[in-house]
């Protein structure tokens, strides 16, 4: 038993909307989401002393208290590597619980990702920084690999090419998704499902991945409100209890591009992720209800199950065939949609799915959930939650 | 675009042969003399009435590989209204598919052809498959049968394939590319480039060659790093074929590669003069040292000679 | 007797500007690409270059020229490769790949200094 794990507990989620065009600055986001899911809390804004976000967040702790009228704060943390950092920040506010440093931790991610910056173009801020990243992007943007899908595209091709794995297996992926956002209103692509035609059928963005493979890029924020598992007793929401939480990086560690490594097909730090998740909550694959696997691009999606010890490795394209991660399946992935049918909130969103999973309160709910793995952003140093009823 | 020009296709398809064109001439001895000439073809039966029936023909024959030329345009020839190469090719000048480059020319010869005899010709379109990115750039293959008549009788056949494609602007700007940050841990590598090498970080303490390079070896913690020249050959490991959206100072699509080097470190470059479609895991490729300006040379890859 | 493997005798062509023009009108195709130098290079083209009847039958006399007199040339198939410029040098080679009774098909290759121009393969019978 590690000494945050059963320690904290979920009690609020909040979201604004998600869109194209939210219309308004990443700071209200930000606050409308915090406010929202300190609402859901039934806590106020002088409850919270902790505030945890992503580095690549454009709103400062500071602002985002001055905007909520939280009058002091005494923890306040940042967790790098873009996405990897969502289930991060929910660890960084269950330590800070669990060791007596904050009360009432927030963690937020807000953006305006499609009609403000997207991260799908090519970043030459990136490529320029005088910084250890800039000198690694160094070694691929001027070689004309300089975008998400085209970095995931390079470890798809390797593993299709040792694997046997086709782009239909990636696209299954994507129909569940579509299949899962279609019920679900608050999803872009609510009453939109595809079929795996229509994933063939749709342009190349980098082969060998399809237009279909990929996640729409979108505006909109989500909150998460942590706290003791004590506390949690006393508020309105059934508490939803981090059963363990875990941030990985592995060996010959880069950013997007670990292309040196002995071989190219899989996410090992999503592995030494897991290895700490099922040792810190005494569970095991099999013990997992719920599957919320970031999936900003199918593969790997298909990688995280392999790496999670869900199948072993090159038989992802088995283990998903024949409706697994549908609800009902054998392993239920994203019921919300996932990022690729409900939005690209790094990651954050399908935190929030998994509270709404435990709770019992999701719109395509699935029956008799105990434990709802959550996992953030692949190809990157990244985290992940179990978490689980009280 | 590409629904109208499957419609187009059909429609021609549809129509079937286009009617006979006859040649100018019926097949006769001074063309062939021009073809045996130009061509330096000393075959005797095509000139030697003797030799040809030496051979077993009634006469002095035509080259069969004639077949095409006794019903060629000529100098002010203009295709009929119906030839369905003609109506492909307009169709997809419209399109802004404009170059036409001829891939495959396959002729099938029933009998031989006396002087004196008078051919005709017809033309019918036998598949149209695209679009297609090609080395050239994205197009169409056009696939047309001709079928050569004397009266009733087919005496050839030609099955003809072109490429229809839309050229590439001439060259990408190539200076727009995205730059790498230069400092004390890198700057061998882009010196390297500059001077014409390859150069793999190598630890002078325990050996280990490294890429992308770093100030302290991972291996034996040696501090002090020099480098081995590479002999920019190596195979593909993985690629991928970019399509979306636009990159600095590169033309879509194009092909990015990570090369494993003979040396055994990986190596990501940009793979030209290549097919996308022809790419493949395993794929030979050499270094293509490419400078860009005064301050940069990057090393793209092209498949190996 | 003719066996697969046999190698027939290589032909080697300066493709002189003389050459690219004489056989683009003695194949009656007066494309300018094939006569015109200031014309092709507006179009791209380095130079003037050899046009694809020209191909067919460069192919027909390589196998003739081994096959003799008295074989019968039944099909030609051609792919067409790099371009053959005015000043290039082809040089064809080829193998006997199959022979069935009387016929024999013949794999040729004419290379340039830019690389593979034409690879096609002859079936004759003799």
């Amino acid at each position: 038993m590690s000494a945050i794990a059963d320690k904290a507990a979920i009690v609020g989620i909040g979201a604004t909307e998600f869109s194209k065009d939210s219309g308004r600055s990443e700071l209200r986001l930000a606050a409308e989401a915090v406010r929202a899911a300190l609402n859901d809390a039934g806590l106020a804004p002088a409850d919270v002393d902790g505030l945890v976000t992503f580095s690549m967040d454009n709103n400062t702790e500071v602002a985002v208290a001055r905007e909520l009228g939280i009058p002091s704060l005494e923890f306040f943390s940042r967790i790098q590597y873009g996405g990897g950092a969502a289930c991060a920040t929910v660890q960084q506010a269950a330590m800070a619980v669990a060791t007596g440093i904050a009360d009432v931790v927030v963690c937020y991610r807000a953006f305006n990702e499609r009609s403000g910056y997207r991260y799908g173009q090519v970043s030459s801020a990136l490529a320029s920084a005088p910084t250890s990243s800039g000198i690694d992007a160094g070694w691929s943007y001027p070689m004309g690999l300089g975008t998400p899908a085209a970095q995931v595209a390079m470890i798809a091709q390797r593993y299709m090419h040792v694997y046997g794995a086709t782009s239909e297996d990636f696209g299954r992926v994507s129909v569940v998704d579509r299949k899962h956002a279609a019920t679900n209103p608050n999803a872009f692509f609510y009453g939109k499902p595809i079929t795996l035609a229509e994933h063939q059928s749709s342009r190349w963005i980098v082969e060998p991945l399809h237009l279909l493979d990929c996640c729409q890029e979108s505006d909109g924020g989500v909150a998460i409100v942590v706290t003791s598992v004590e506390r949690a007793r006393d508020l309105p929401n059934p508490p939803v209890i981090i059963r363990a939480a875990a941030q990985g990086s592995g060996s010959d560690q880069f950013v997007m591009t670990s292309y040196y490594r002995d071989a190219l097909t899989g996410l090992p730090e999503m592995g030494i992720v897991g290895e700490q998740l099922w040792s810190q909550a005494g569970l095991a694959p099999e013990d997992v209800d719920v599957a919320v696997l970031y999936d900003h691009f199918t593969p790997f999606v298909l990688i995280q199950l392999e790496e999670l010890g869900f199948c072993p490795r090159g038989e992802a394209r088995h283990f998903i065939a024949d409706g697994a991660l549908e609800i009902g399946g054998r392993l239920p992935l994203n019921p919300h949609g996932g990022q690729l049918g409900e939005a690209y909130i790094h990651g954050m969103n399908g935190i929030a799915e998994g509270v709404r999973q435990v709770r019992g309160a999701a719109v395509n709910q699935v029956e008799d959930v105990a434990h709802v793995l959550v996992t953030a952003g692949t190809g990157v140093p990244t985290s992940g939650l179990i978490l689980g009823a009280a | 675009m590409t629904e109208r020009i499957h419609d187009e296709v059909e429609r021609v398809k549809a129509a079937g042969a286009s009617a006979p064109k006859p040649g100018r001439d019926p097949v006769n001895q001074p063309m062939i003399n021009n073809w045996v000439e130009a061509l330096g073809d000393t075959n005797p039966i095509y000139v030697d009435d003797a030799a040809a029936r030496a051979a077993g023909h009634d006469g002095i024959v035509a080259p069969p590989a004639m077949i095409q030329v006794w019903t060629m345009g000529g100098l002010h020839g203009q295709r009929n209204t119906d030839d369905p190469l003609g109506l492909m090719l307009r169709l997809f000048d419209d399109a802004g598919y404009t170059s036409i480059v001829a891939t495959n020319c396959e002729q099938t010869y029933h009998r031989y052809l006396h002087p004196g005899e008078q051919v005709s010709m017809h033309t019918t379109l036998e598949d149209v498959v695209g679009p297609k990115q090609t080395g050239l750039g994205e197009g169409w293959f056009v696939t047309t049968r001709n079928v050569w008549t004397v009266g009733d009788e087919p005496v050839a056949e030609m099955l003809f394939r072109v490429l229809k494609f839309a050229p590439r602007p001439a060259s990408p700007d190539r200076s727009a590319v995205l730059r790498p940050i230069v400092g004390h841990d890198n700057a061998f590598f882009w010196e390297g480039t500059a001077a014409g090498e390859l150069r793999v970080q190598h630890c002078p303490t325990c050996g280990r060659l490294r890429h992308p390079p770093g100030p302290m070896c991972p291996s034996c913690g040696a501090d002090k790093q020099d480098w081995v020249v590479a002999a920019g050959r190596g195979t593909v490991f993985s690629y991928v074929v970019h399509h979306h959206p636009p990159v600095p100072g590169k033309q879509l699509p194009f092909v990015v590669a990570l090369v494993e080097l003979e040396e055994g470190v990986r190596m990501l470059g940009e793979l030209i003069d290549v097919d996308p479609a022809t790419v493949h895991v395993g794929m030979s490729v050499q270094l293509a040292l490419t400078k860009i300006d005064d301050e940069l040379t990057l090393p793209f890859w092209r498949p190996a000679s | 007797m003719t066996a697969v493997g046999e190698t027939l005798p290589e032909l080697s062509i300066d493709a002189t500007p003389t050459f690219v023009v004489s056989t683009a009108i003695a194949t009656r195709d007066f494309q300018d690409v094939h006569h015109d130098r200031d014309k092709a290079q507006a179009r791209g083209s380095a130079d003037i270059f050899l046009n694809i009847l020209t191909d067919t039958g460069l192919v027909e006399r390589f196998v003739t020229d081994w096959a003799g007199p008295n074989a019968r040339v039944k099909n030609i198939s051609i792919r067409l490769g790099v371009p053959a410029y005015a000043y290039d040098t082809l040089t064809f080679s080829g193998e006997v790949t199959a022979v069935d009774g009387d016929d024999i098909t013949v794999s040729v290759v004419g290379r340039g200094k830019l690389g593979d121009h034409v690879i096609g393969t002859v079936l004759v019978t003799r």
